[in-house]
């Protein structure tokens, strides 16, 4: 690894760790052939060759992921050199990291707004579900004192209380999904365009975000009581 | 006399990976031969070896598979079995466990069980060990040459500790452990190798201490594990105990008196039930008949199948709960299961199968048998990393979250269970105190939010940070979980770039340093087995060298020699014979020498005389021979 990485500096972009030889493939050398060690700067999207755009081709992500696992994985490397066999190690663990936040819609753009330099959307609740809240907190209430009393009717009242707030819940996290699919064409339609309003975009899917991780969190709650 | 050279095994090192099922009621070794991969058996067609181990002290030998099993009712306490249930955990963690085995636990046991056999202490990672190296020879004297390498399956829902135990154990039996390979994942290899179509597969595997469920998605050769789970505290040996409380109760209140203390009878209700658990796997009855005490008094008792299936019906239950939860990490419905595969020989048992049935809405495979099955897959995966063939690749999962302590002991998740591995996460730490110079680090497995619920992996301190006011530094720490499902830690100083040296202490387990150790006194066994080898070849030799002694002394002897060397040769051969009724080799190879060299002279002169064609038609050259 010592001898990769001094190469590396002399040649940051696509110059070989074992060989002179430069290439395209950010993965092995066209030279030599050999699985290069991981660069630092390579982000998830880059990895697997896409652009930083939100609506992707699941199918086609797999298609890659898999094609890159049989690349890339340990088992093929058991005779390999120690710096081959760590390369193998790291670029495989990058893949799985990167392909476990692709293939999910919520984590991939999570993950574009932290390279687009926002920080980690935060549970916020949205401003027209405070008053639900409250009025959900005491539905909880009232059914652990249900529970606590034992009168039957009195828990199958509480519970269907709560199972329609949780509906309600549902229904309003699909709202946010909707909205979201539509903003993740407009961010692509953005970068395609380079319209400058795309940092826009990126705000209000921040905004939607932390409420959607509120929501979640409320109906988790609710499941838990239930 | 020619000097003999002994390797350990005088046999080439070989190149073959084999494939290891360490279980916790048998073990077995397979290989892939050109016609797919095969359990190797020994001479009597036995695949099996039961997992048990026994120290004969007095003698000072190893006892370990069927041998040792016969040692279970006469000397309960020094044969050790069900080990499995102890690796990788310290006797705090397993006080149930430690108290349905009769075996003397010794006293410093919080990080790593060491078992009592005699005056000698086994920790688990050991006892594994024997079993491995049983393993080994078996394979090594199949294929004519030295195996060392190997590929060796451990339950899904193993965590890091247990992953390493397992791991060390390879590395005392002298293996190379390339892999270690999740046994539901090797058991859908098994089953899935040759199939071509793209399928959504469950493995659910009950064996002697576990239970585990996979589901996996096959395509393109890649079997790609979408979830697991488990409980590795779940499995035949519960069933068997439940059969014995069962008797024991009964016992009790018929003879007025507990004999749940008392090995001998213990380990006979043990195999009792066990015999009696598979009876009821094929039949609607079974008997169980049991002599109690020196006064020949008998317990006899029919069990039908219904009242098995009530005594075990919460066991099979609790099996359910982590499928479900298998199937929701998946986020698969039960209907969306295209095939279900039984592993384990639990899943004999009918109503195993028939619970499996109604939860997946498939009748399971059967096919394979579910004692072998994952050995089987395990010769596949070990085919693959020896480089035979490239058409597969297992990707497979973490079973459980990693995450570090946090302020007021909550547990931050890093890598989520469920990963595909390897899997990476990098973390930033920093100083709380102005002038701090080092931080300390918990990491931890499992998947609840506070420390005290989770299990403790290591803890660590990154050390010789440069003073400076607190929140300035800036550490990364990474984590890594290889493919064998182990973790190792990095660090690096995120200004200087320096490397961090960490010093990780395993919180259960051994150290780098009790594993030399134990290298060591394996090597004292090894020493035990060549020590074998060379006492048979000793006798051997010694036998001949007698019989050409014998036969002179018997012969011409008295044309050549006088009474006196008569004597001195006829006591040499007597010294000697008393010398090979003994297990010191080097007594007898001294004593062949004394009559090697007493009998020189005559030799030669039986020789000189053959030589000049004199006197009679002799043949010296089987005394000279010695």
């Amino acid at each position: 690894m010592v001898t990769a990485d001094t190469k590396m500096d002399k040649q940051p972009e696509h110059g070989c760790a074992y060989c002179e030889a430069q290439s395209d493939d950010p993965h092995f050398c066209s030279g030599c052939g050999k699985i290069q060690p991981v660069r630092d700067d390579s982000d998830f999207f880059t990895f697997f060759g896409l652009p930083r755009k939100l609506v992707i081709d699941e199918s086609a992500l797999e298609s890659t992921f898999y094609k890159l696992s049989r690349q890339f994985h340990p088992d093929y490397f058991m005779g390999a050199s120690e710096p081959e066999r760590e390369a193998s190690m790291q670029r495989s663990s990058l893949l799985n990291d990167a392909y476990r936040t692709l293939r999910d819609r919520i984590r991939r753009v999570s993950y574009l707004l932290t390279l687009e330099g926002y920080k980690e959307a935060e549970k916020k609740a949205p401003p027209d579900l405070l008053e639900e809240v409250f009025e959900l907190n005491m539905q909880i209430e009232e059914l652990k004192e249900a529970k606590g009393s034992g009168d039957d009717a009195d828990l199958a009242q509480a519970r269907s209380a709560l199972e329609d707030a949780l509906a309600g819940l549902k229904e309003k996290l699909a709202s946010i999904d909707r909205k979201l699919a539509i903003l993740f064409q407009d961010w692509d339609r953005a970068v395609d365009s380079g319209d400058p309003a795309k940092k826009a975009v990126l705000d209000r899917i921040s905004e939607l975000l932390s409420h959607r991780s509120y929501i979640n969190h409320l109906v988790n709650s609710v499941l838990e009581e239930l | 006399m020619p000097v003999i050279e002994l390797s350990l095994s005088g046999r080439p090192k070989s190149a073959r990976v084999v494939g290891i099922d360490l279980g916790t009621t048998n073990s077995l070794v397979a290989y892939m031969s050109d016609s797919g991969p095969e359990v190797i058996r020994d001479e009597s067609g036995n695949a099996l070896v039961p997992s048990i181990v026994y120290f004969d002290y007095e003698q000072d030998r190893l006892l370990v598979g069927e041998e040792a099993r016969d040692r279970l009712i006469t000397e309960p306490r020094k044969a050790i079995y069900s080990v499995k249930r102890f690796m990788g955990r310290g006797s705090a963690d397993v006080q149930e466990d430690l108290s349905l085995v009769p075996f003397e636990i010794a006293p410093d046991s919080e990080q790593v069980i060491g078992f009592k056999m005699g005056d000698r202490v086994f920790t688990s990672p050991e006892i594994s060990a024997f079993i491995l190296r049983d393993l080994r020879r078996r394979a090594s004297q199949f294929f004519g040459e030295e195996v060392t390498q190997a590929v060796i399956t451990v339950p899904a829902y193993f965590n890091d500790a247990q992953r390493q135990a397992t791991k060390d154990a390879g590395h005392l039996a002298g293996l190379d452990v390339l892999r270690i390979v999740n046994e539901p994942t090797a058991a859908s290899l098994a089953y899935g190798v040759d199939k071509k179509e793209e399928a959504i597969v469950a493995v659910y595997d009950l064996g002697g201490g576990t239970f585990d469920v996979s589901i996996l998605k096959l395509k393109d050769g890649i079997f790609e594990v979408l979830a697991t789970n488990g409980d590795t505290h779940l499995g035949g040996d519960d069933i068997d105990n439940q059969l014995i409380s069962l008797i024991l109760n009964e016992l009790e209140s018929g003879f007025g008196k507990s004999f749940s203390k008392d090995p001998s009878v213990f380990q006979a209700i043990r195999k009792l039930s066990v015999q009696a658990k598979h009876q009821l796997s094929n039949s609607d009855q079974a008997s169980l008949e049991i002599e109690i005490g020196d006064a020949g008094e008998r317990y006899t008792r029919t069990i039908t199948r219904d009242e098995f299936q009530k005594l075990i019906h919460d066991l099979v239950e609790r099996t359910l709960a982590p499928c479900k939860q298998a199937l929701k990490d998946a986020g698969l419905s039960p209907g969306q299961i295209d095939e279900v595969i039984m592993v384990g020989g639990s899943t004999r048992i009918p109503l195993v199968r028939r619970k499996v049935e109604e939860l997946f809405k498939r009748e399971p495979h059967v096919e394979l048998n579910p004692d072998e099955v994952v050995a089987l897959g395990a010769a596949i995966q070990a085919d693959v990393l020896s480089g035979g063939r490239r058409d597969l690749l297992l990707l497979d999962v973490t079973p459980l979250s990693l995450g570090i302590e946090t302020m007021g002991g909550v547990v931050a998740k890093i890598i989520n269970r469920n990963s595909t591995i390897p899997a990476s996460a990098a973390e930033i730490f920093t100083t709380w105190v102005d002038n701090q110079t080092g931080i300390d680090v918990h990491v931890l497995q499992g998947e609840r939010e506070l420390v005290e619920d989770c299990r403790s992996l290591a803890k660590f301190t990154l050390k010789g940070i440069p003073p400076q006011p607190a929140g300035l530094p800036r550490i990364e720490v990474k984590f890594l979980i290889d493919a064998n499902g182990i973790l190792t830690v990095s660090a690096s100083d995120l200004r200087t770039r320096a490397q961090q040296s960490i010093e990780v202490k395993p919180s259960y387990g051994l150290s780098d340093e009790q594993i030399e150790k134990m290298l060591l006194d394996s090597f004292e066994f090894a020493e035990e087995d060549i020590r074998k080898r060379q006492l048979i070849e000793a006798r051997n030799e010694a036998e001949t060298l007698i019989r050409a002694a014998e036969k002179a002394l018997s012969g011409d002897a008295h044309a050549f020699i006088d009474a006196d060397e008569r004597t001195t040769i006829q006591r040499a051969v007597d010294d000697l014979r008393s010398a090979m009724g003994g297990d010191d080799h080097h007594l007898i190879r001294d004593r062949m020498k004394t009559l090697d060299d007493s009998s020189r002279h005559l030799a030669e002169q039986m020789m000189d005389s053959a030589l000049l064609g004199a006197l009679k038609d002799r043949k010296a050259s089987e005394v000279a021979e010695g």
